[in-house]
């Protein structure tokens, strides 16, 4: 897991807490909980949604670090300056990562789904809060592999970002001339400036 | 509540000096937070920079954007004094050509077109995917852009870089039609129409000065 602040941010929103996990075993029963927890009443309701306390995100979708923390940076503005579009911080960096207006499609392709395998798991919270508690949570909720975000390398599915972005036909892409690498740069880089001008994209 | 990113800026003595310690770490840009715009320029020069990004038109990528408060963050361009380069003349101007062609079809006028809003990347923090050149020309500064297929926003925009040059560079006549030549040849089926109307425009701008 890696821990950074956001010194310039109010304080509940201004500690970053992000892990990658490969080989997840159980999406399909955390997005189940998920489910649960969110409708859930009383102290056991608060007590699942507090131990679910994440954003868990398709990490298939995600193109580079540099993606992942502008997604990040995004959501934590928007609840900084009181204009989140969807419920908590956690589901906006979600919303933030889908090229589109549109939430459930957003929460649908970023969020967990039954078959995801891979999963960036992000928390945002006050610095207060022990990493290590927070570590122990994020390992407690996800069945899987915890690998450094290096690995992303071998889990980007540039195929599915190429088409959500709809950039099939674009110019940048045919440029590249099939040279991979030099393509993967050109998406990430789309894919990053499209996150973080999510405000003004109407 | 203070604004975020008014705190970010003030804050910024501190991120540049972290630029300048990461200047040369690969993958790691720093956001460079433009001075404060009104909120309709910061969201048209963001829209202007993804539209440039999507058709291959070298450009800083937006890093982020708060247009409550006017400001845009991009990428931080590394780059050096042009003659650190030790590029040719000629193929400068050529660069130049052909970064406005594939500006003006994707339909993007830039609207402020001078070599001060144009910068060559730092090869030591830039990967060239060219056999030659170590570096890219990227294009700056699209705070006065707008989108446009017309052939006069085109040749208009041509123009005000025709004029930009002459009066910064003592002998800019071959200079630009260098620039020309590789614009033309970027433009393809495009070019016959524009060249024509940049005479008309260059005739306009010469009558308005006899008579200004
Ligand atoms: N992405 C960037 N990376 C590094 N330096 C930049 C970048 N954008 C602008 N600059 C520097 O800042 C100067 C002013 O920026 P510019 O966008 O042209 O604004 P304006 O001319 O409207 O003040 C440029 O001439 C350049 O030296
Ligand atoms: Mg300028």
């Amino acid at each position: 897991m890696q821990s950074y602040q956001l010194p310039h941010l109010p304080p509940h929103l201004s500690s970053v807490h992000a892990a990658l996990f490969k080989d997840v075993s159980d999406a399909a029963q955390l997005r189940q909980r998920l489910i649960t927890a969110s409708t859930a009443e009383g102290p056991d309701g608060t007590r699942a949604r507090d131990a679910l306390n994440f954003a868990f995100i398709e990490a298939r979708l995600i193109t580079s670090l540099q993606h992942l923390r502008t997604a990040i940076h995004q959501a934590v503005m928007a609840d900084a300056l009181g204009s989140l579009r969807t419920r908590t911080v956690h589901s906006e960096i979600i919303w933030s990562l889908n090229p589109t207006n549109n939430i459930s499609e957003a929460m649908r392709r970023y969020g967990v789904s039954d078959t995801s395998t891979s999963l960036v798991v992000v928390r945002i919270d006050s610095p207060e809060l022990s990493v290590t508690d927070i570590e122990r949570d994020m390992d407690a909720a996800v069945n899987g592999t915890k690998v450094p975000f290096a690995d992303l390398r071998d889990i980007t599915d540039w195929t599915a970002v190429k088409k959500y972005h709809k950039l099939g036909n674009e110019v940048a892409i045919q440029q590249t001339k099939g040279d991979v690498d030099r393509e993967r740069g050109v998406v990430d880089e789309i894919a990053t400036s499209s996150v973080a001008m999510k405000m003004v994209m109407g | 509540m203070a604004s975020p990113s008014l705190a970010l800026i003030s804050a910024s003595t501190l991120i540049s000096q972290g630029a300048e310690a990461h200047r040369f770490r690969k993958g790691y840009r720093h956001p460079t937070l433009d001075a404060s715009l009104t909120r309709s320029r910061v969201a048209g020069e963001a829209r202007a920079l993804l539209r440039c990004l999507r058709s291959g038109v070298n450009v800083p990528g937006v890093r982020m954007v708060d247009a409550s408060e006017g400001i845009l963050g991009i990428e931080q361009v590394e780059s050096d004094a042009l003659e650190e380069y030790e590029i040719p003349v000629d193929v400068l101007m050529q660069l130049i050509g052909q970064e406005i062609a594939k500006m003006h079809l994707a339909d993007v006028i830039h609207g402020d077109l001078t070599t001060s809003n144009m910068m060559l990347r730092h090869p030591s923090s830039f990967k060239s995917h060219h056999p030659t050149l170590r570096t890219e020309l990227v294009l700056i500064d699209f705070g006065l852009s707008f989108y446009s297929s017309l052939i006069e926003d085109k040749a208009v925009d041509l123009y005000v870089l025709e004029r930009a040059f002459s009066s910064t560079h003592p002998d800019s006549e071959p200079l630009f039609a260098s620039i020309l030549k590789a614009y033309g040849q970027g433009m393809g089926k495009d070019w016959a129409a524009i060249e024509r109307r940049l005479d008309d425009v260059r005739l306009r701008g010469r009558k308005r000065s006899m008579v200004g």
